[in-house]
């Protein structure tokens, strides 16, 4: 089927009532209020750059050409505080490495595809760089050490997380879970609250 | 409890919780039990001024319910969780990335061909333990599913069988409040019905009932820990109804499911056991005959030492054997870390026209046990199948992880987000040899060997896998779905510290005492010896008091 749009500004709204909690109001208010500069505290600066232009790829956001919903701070800060979430593929070396490794390896398959830096590439080469990484054996002597497919998987789901965690990526997919109070009624098939959004348009997929 | 609430028109539960073992009875009934259980060896080491009892290390479903069972008993109790004491109510937010403190975030390592994905997926820390963060589907393994071997020559059979559990299947849905079909559409005729009726289909629900029938497969609304009505919880007061937010999984703020910190933890608290949240065990110290005398832990950055006379480890499938190897403990088997087990719990998605919005309600809201010994299987034992809500963050994860989609395209799915619906199944798994816990040479922030985990699905999993993903395309096609895709994955550590009829090839006995050490009991769904082909809590539950109830026993036939 064609993906639902569903009207901007309705978290927003939903944050200033009674439907959002203290400590749900607080975790989300966070993530809008994210200052728009942000310097980096693990990742040397052109690292960090080039993290960012590959996110830029894997979640392209030419809706909000200023102001992006911001994905690569999170990994950064991540690493600097070496928080981990609970697991890691014993394939994977420690996040730290992994990641330095990783975003390494993908200057090495631009280099060998477009001799030139990933950031220097169009998006559509870009986009080319990306799609050997997430297939097998992209070229690069990082990746004779590091397995490409669990690190692509990784640092992806990553990004969904940090994306979707968002106030205003929940409101693109229409979610507003978080105004739960005082109870969701209205749970069956084709049933919403009042307080939930209608789809306004119909995009083509 | 105040008269006039037992007016309003709400469930009440037994003030006093219906107690199996006849001994425990007799104790509850007689003046209350000496605070002070006379040791078990007259020879043994006089005590120090704060011996207790009994230690209980995690308060998780494997520790609180027996904490709550030796405290009624009148013994001395204190109880050591790694993690937090939240305040749900207060603390608890609805939104996935907030609540990632319930998880155990130490790193584990997942090796083999088929890594086990643990956090969000597999593990819990806090004052409740995974409790806080579980799903709350609370079905009742059958009969057979406790004897594999019997039935079909491989895996294990338990050392009992269902009659053994099944009182305390009946005292812990009337206990906690559990929400289910009456009369149970599967399995042996029941003597007692649930307490509470289902809790409302999502829509999710509602499409696979659609599906199922025109296939033929028999579904029902499950039975999950979660109140369908108001409910009165001794030790707590009135729990409210469930408000269907839809975030069991990542921790109810309302006190409608019931984890262990709005049920047994405070029964246990009640009767005076002592909890200590933030203390992580590191050492269990024992004397020159290998009885254990206490443990060592570290509590907000001091070392702590607390002797016991008893010690219930209770840690959860990875921190249990992990203590166990690294303290030297419990080995002569051989089992310790063996037969790791995870249920196979492969899920298919389908977009449908119509509006799912599948945050809402019950998560796990039916069931069908139509596939437990289906007639056509070419793999031994069963599955049950669920219908599936999802929170957007996870479900974001999943279609990265399992649909590599990105760019464009991932955005443009996840657009479909209130569309989509999902089953899964939960299937039995049979132990492997390639399949265990070790310690890796790498150490965790607190200095200690991570755990790795090697998990490979062999030709039994497979096979199921493979049977159940075409039965649960069929429904979905059925009720209409299109852009049906399958996310294989496992759920819940099983078996690493099974118990059997010896010590030749088991960790602890039927009662959960260990055979290497005859003060310590594990009570957590490490001793199961085959996993069952359905979710684990409630049998963790359910072996957490009969182990209780052998203990006090035995005490008493001591004592007696």
């Amino acid at each position: 089927m064609s993906s639902p749009a569903y009207p901007s500004g309705t978290v927003r709204a939903l944050l200033d009532t009674a439907h959002v909690s203290d400590a749900t109001r607080a975790a989300l208010q966070a993530r809008l209020d994210a200052p728009a500069t942000y310097a980096p505290q693990f990742l040397a600066p052109e690292t960090f750059a080039l993290l960012e232009a590959v996110a830029a790829r894997l979640f392209p956001q030419p809706d909000r050409p200023t102001q992006p919903i911001p994905l690569a701070p999170a990994i950064d800060q991540r690493l600097a505080d070496g928080r981990a979430d609970g697991w890691r593929y014993d394939a994977l070396p420690p996040d730290r490495e992994a990641y330095r490794m990783g975003l390494g390896g993908i200057q090495e398959i631009a280099q060998a595809q477009f001799q030139t830096d990933f950031m220097n590439l169009e998006a559509a080469q870009q986009d080319a760089v990306l799609h050997m990484l997430a297939g097998s054996h992209p070229p690069g002597t990082a990746w004779q050490t590091l397995d490409a497919g669990r690190f692509f998987e990784e640092l992806l789901a990553e990004l969904a997380a940090t994306y979707y965690a968002h106030p205003l990526a929940q409101e693109e997919i229409g979610y507003v879970g978080m105004a739960d109070l005082p109870a969701w009624t209205k749970i069956g098939l084709n049933e919403k609250e009042d307080r939930e959004p209608k789809p306004e348009e119909r995009l083509s997929s | 409890m105040p008269e006039e609430e037992i007016l309003e028109e709400s469930v009440l539960n037994p003030v006093m919780p219906d107690v199996q073992d006849p001994l425990l009875r007799a104790l509850l009934a007689d003046e209350p039990a000496p605070v002070d259980t006379p040791q078990e060896q007259p020879q043994a080491l006089p005590a120090e001024a704060d011996e207790v009892d009994c230690v209980v290390i995690g308060l998780g479903a494997g520790g609180a319910p027996l904490l709550a069972r030796l405290a009624m008993a009148g013994l001395k109790v204190v109880a050591l969780e790694a993690g937090p004491w939240h305040d749900a109510k207060k603390d608890f937010a609805t939104d996935e990335q907030a609540q990632d403190f319930l998880f155990w975030n130490d790193e584990r390592l997942a090796a083999g061909q088929d890594p086990l994905a643990m956090g969000r997926n597999n593990s819990g820390t806090g004052v409740g333990g995974s409790t806080l963060h579980y799903t709350a589907y609370t079905p009742r393994p059958l009969p057979d599913d406790l004897h594999l071997k019997r039935d079909f020559g491989r895996g294990e059979d338990w050392p009992f069988g269902y009659e053994e559990l099944e009182p305390y299947y009946e005292e812990l849905e009337g206990f906690l409040g559990i929400s289910g079909p009456t009369p149970y559409p599967w399995g042996p005729a029941r003597r007692k019905g649930y307490p509470l009726a289902p809790l409302p289909l999502n829509g999710a629900a509602q499409l696979m009932v659609r599906g199922a029938a025109k296939l033929g497969i028999q579904t029902s609304p499950a039975a999950n820990a979660a109140l369908s009505a108001r409910y009165y919880q001794e030790g707590v007061g009135w729990r409210e109804a469930c408000t269907n937010r839809g975030f069991c999984q990542a921790g109810c703020s309302n006190g409608a499911k019931a984890s262990m910190d709005v049920t047994f933890i405070p029964l246990a608290v009640q009767h005076g056991a002592d909890i200590r949240p933030n203390s992580f065990v590191t050492e269990i110290e024992r004397d020159e005959r290998g009885f254990v005398t206490g443990v060592v832990y570290t509590q907000n950055g001091e070392q702590q030492r607390q002797r016991c006379r008893h010690l219930f480890l209770c840690g959860g499938s990875v921190e249990t054997p992990r203590l166990l190897l690294l303290n030297d403990l419990a080995l002569t088997s051989g089992q310790v870390g063996r037969n790791l087990m995870a249920h196979p719990g492969v899920q298919v998605w389908g977009t449908f026209a119509d509006e799912v919005r599948p945050n809402k309600g019950i998560p796990g809201g039916l069931i069908s046990q139509d596939t437990h010994r289906p007639k056509d299987a070419d793999f031994v034992g069963g599955y049950l199948l669920q219908s599936i809500g999802v929170m957007p963050v996870t479900f974001a994860g999943q279609v990265a992880r399992g649909r590599k989609l990105w760019g464009q395209p991932l955005r443009d799915y996840m657009r479909q987000f209130n569309h989509v619906a999902g089953i899964n199944i939960l299937g039995d798994c049979l132990p492997h040899a390639d399949n265990f816990m070790e310690l890796a040479e790498e150490k965790d922030a607190r200095g200690l060997p991570k755990p790795r985990l090697h998990f490979t699905a062999q030709e039994n999993e497979q096979r199921m896998n493979a049977h159940a993903e075409k039965i649960m395309r069929g429904i979905w096609e059925a009720a209409g779905a299109t852009d049906i895709w399958a996310f294989g994955r496992y759920a819940h550590v099983i078996g690493t510290a099974r118990m059997g009829l010896s010590g030749d090839d088991a960790v602890v006995d039927a009662n959960g005492r260990a055979f290497d050490v005859p003060n310590l009991y594990i009570s957590d769904n490490s001793t199961f010896p085959s996993a069952l082909s359905v979710n684990p809590a409630l049998t963790i539950m359910a072996l957490s008091l009969r182990t209780a109830d052998k203990f006090l026993e035995q005490q008493q036939r001591r004592n007696g």
